[in-house]
């Protein structure tokens, strides 16, 4: 029969057998529904992470301590007890590089924040008047560190909006002292309220000098060196001049290693990508699923509808006749249920999005030819062998079929 | 040239352990025009061959010759042909598609035969399917669906797909079998008034009144046939 009649004819059918239908197309509509909303999470979560890097300032250079195995140079490396980055090479770094716009050696670790009415458990950054450059920081109060306040090593402090919060409440915190580690610190800028950024909560940091942190945790070497580069473009540039000056200061040894954006978004994209694929995996198997549900289905169909078949073979269709009925059936089913599927996940995704700007789940459009083609595809691929079954029916035990 | 030539057909059915012989060598001559009819106790073998003739069923020995073809090395797809074009079937149990209306039950073997002949346009279709309808006077219940219809009207449309490719032959495997004797009366006559016209009708039939009416009758008996032409009708 003419394929459009067939088309007709099936649509038909499934009309007429509503339940059924609903039920086979669930299969297809969950699956769809798994591939997108699981391909969206994985996007979205790319998406996510990779504005936190550009929210980071985009031309930054991290120089840690050590040679890490490029291997495994997923994330920032560890720094290991050979190589020790020291404030003289940050002093170098100011003073040879063209490439760079600012430079800061850094220190990091846990400390006690006091004053007298309050006390806090917070993080300890040491960093010079450059870093606040580096990184991209909003003071809301008062100054960042001064080159003064740096190269004299004052104690004077910039506190993150929470902790400004939980010790001074609404008061007023620039000038006043704050105890880090029972040394006593001046504040002189607050950090407006950032958030999260690239693991770290800045408002819960205190940011002092980097020569007062040093003295503070009573060592030279440092965490490590920031430093961003002057252009975009002119990155790799700057990593070859930072290595060229730091190699020549460390006896020819490059005992340090170099973590631009770029290589930890290269890296912080392999675990993305793997975990969209672990994604998709999971949604390829509902589809799996989906596609069984309808071959089951279709095989129920078949066998309830054996007199049917006996009838239209008894008046003249041809075994092919019944194949392509059941076929387009299947297809007509898989492809709606997967029509059903984008529908329902982009008006989840949308009203989820509407509702919550800040959880963007919404499916890239690349995914919805795929998710259509797959849905177009299952139904042909679990379809086969119902339809097959149902073409090799004998016309005569079709019509004695009770 | 007859229209319907059995030679030495056999039909065995295996059940098991068990052989039925269901037709014993029949041979078998029908002329175009005829109005036959099959009688015989249940299980005697009349629905196996109203399968054979109707090509619904293939004869485990023997030849049979449809309008001069010999059906026996047909193709499945060409048994589907010839059962499309030259023979309308019609059930005891109507077997109408149950959820679809008289209207479609009876488009459905055109709609199949517009595959072989593409000049069939949906247009001629639905036309055919509404004159016939109208033929087997149902014009007022084209678009009932089979279970908002009497067993007569239903038996109606059944006869109506049985005819609307214009087949040369009519099968009718006791068609009043489920009727009340009134009804089957009418359908009896549409069956006289087809033959009238030149369509050969064999009709399977328990009812001695109307296999008393035709020219022709055929006692089934154990798969054995026994050929009887009365003179008088
Ligand atoms: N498909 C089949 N399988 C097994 N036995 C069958 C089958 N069809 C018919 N028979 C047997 O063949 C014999 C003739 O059956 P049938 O032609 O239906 O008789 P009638 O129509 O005269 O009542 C019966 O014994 C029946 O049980
Ligand atoms: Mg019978």
């Amino acid at each position: 029969m003419i394929f459009r009649k067939i088309l007709v004819n099936s649509a038909e059918a499934i009309v007429e057998n509503k339940l059924r239908s609903a039920l086979t197309m669930l299969g297809m509509i969950i699956g769809v529904m798994a591939v997108i909303l699981l391909v969206s999470v994985g996007t979205g979560a790319k998406r996510y992470i990779t504005s936190e890097f550009e929210s980071m300032g985009t031309n930054v250079i991290m120089v840690q301590p050590g040679k890490t195995d490029k291997k495994n140079s997923m994330g920032p490396p560890v720094s290991s007890s050979k190589g020790k980055l020291t404030l003289a090479d940050v002093e170098a770094l100011l003073k040879k590089s063209q490439t760079l716009s600012a430079v800061s050696g850094v220190m990091f670790g846990a400390g006690v924040v006091k004053t007298e009415n309050a006390t806090n458990n917070i993080n300890i950054f040491g960093a010079n008047d450059q870093f606040n450059q580096i990184f991209n920081m909003t003071i809301s109060e008062g100054d960042f560190f001064t080159k003064e306040d740096e190269d004299s090593g004052r104690r004077v402090a910039v506190i993150g909006h929470n902790i400004k919060e939980s010790l001074f409440g609404s008061g007023t915190a620039l000038g006043k002292l704050i105890k880090v580690n029972e040394s006593e610190h001046r504040v002189v800028g607050i950090i407006k309220a950032t958030g999260d950024k690239l693991g770290f909560n800045v408002d819960d940091i205190v940011f002092i000098p980097t020569k007062s942190s040093l003295r503070l945790f009573n060592t030279d070497r440092l965490f490590g060196v920031r430093a961003s580069a002057k252009s975009r473009s002119g990155m790799d540039d700057a990593v070859a001049e930072l290595t060229a000056i730091l190699k020549e200061r460390h006896n020819g040894e490059e005992d340090f290693t170099i973590v631009t954006q770029v290589t930890m978004m290269e890296s912080m994209n392999t675990i993305l990508n793997m975990l969209t694929y672990a994604l998709a995996a999971i949604a390829f198997i509902s589809m799996l699923v989906g596609g069984i549900g309808i071959m089951n289905i279709m095989l129920v169909s078949v066998t309830e509808r054996t007199r049917e078949i006996g009838i239209r073979r008894a008046v003249g269709a041809r075994r092919s006749d019944i194949l392509k009925q059941f076929m387009i059936e299947a297809v007509v089913i898989s492809v709606s249920g997967g029509l059903l599927g984008i529908a329902i996940s982009m008006l989840i995704t949308y009203t989820l999005h509407f509702f919550l700007p800040g959880f963007d789940m919404r499916p890239p459009f690349w995914i919805l030819p795929p998710a259509f083609l797959m849905s177009f595809f299952t139904g042909i691929v679990f379809g086969v062998w119902p339809a097959r079954k149902a073409a090799h029916i004998q016309t005569i035990d079709a019509l004695r079929y009770e | 040239m007859a229209l319907i030539d059995l030679k030495n057909i056999h039909k065995h059915f295996n059940m098991g352990e068990e052989n039925i012989h269901a037709l014993n060598n029949i041979n078998l001559s029908i002329n175009e025009g005829e109005f036959t009819s099959i009688v015989g106790t249940s299980g005697s073998g009349k629905s196996t061959l109203m399968n054979i003739i109707g090509l619904l069923d293939l004869p485990s020995e023997g030849q049979y010759f449809l309008d001069g073809v010999n059906t026996t090395l047909m193709t499945d797809d060409d048994l589907s042909k010839y059962r499309n074009q030259k023979i309308g079937f019609v059930f005891q149990s109507f077997n109408l598609l149950p959820k679809a209306s008289a209207l479609k039950n009876v488009e459905m073997p055109m709609q199949y035969a517009s595959t072989y002949n593409k000049d069939i346009s949906d247009g001629m279709i639905r036309k055919m399917a509404l004159e016939t309808l109208d033929k087997v006077g149902l014009s007022s219940r084209v678009h009932h669906l089979p279970n908002e219809l009497s067993g007569g009207q239903r038996q109606r449309v059944a006869i109506a797909r049985a005819l609307v490719n214009n087949p040369k032959i009519i099968l009718a495997d006791e068609p009043t079998g489920a009727l009340d004797s009134k009804t089957s009366e009418e359908i009896l006559t549409l069956f006289k008034e087809l033959n009238a016209q030149g369509t050969t009708v064999i009709i399977v039939t328990h009812d001695s009144g109307i296999a008393n009416r035709c020219r022709r009758v055929l006692s089934m008996s154990d798969g054995l046939m026994k050929d009887s032409v009365q003179v008088k009708i």
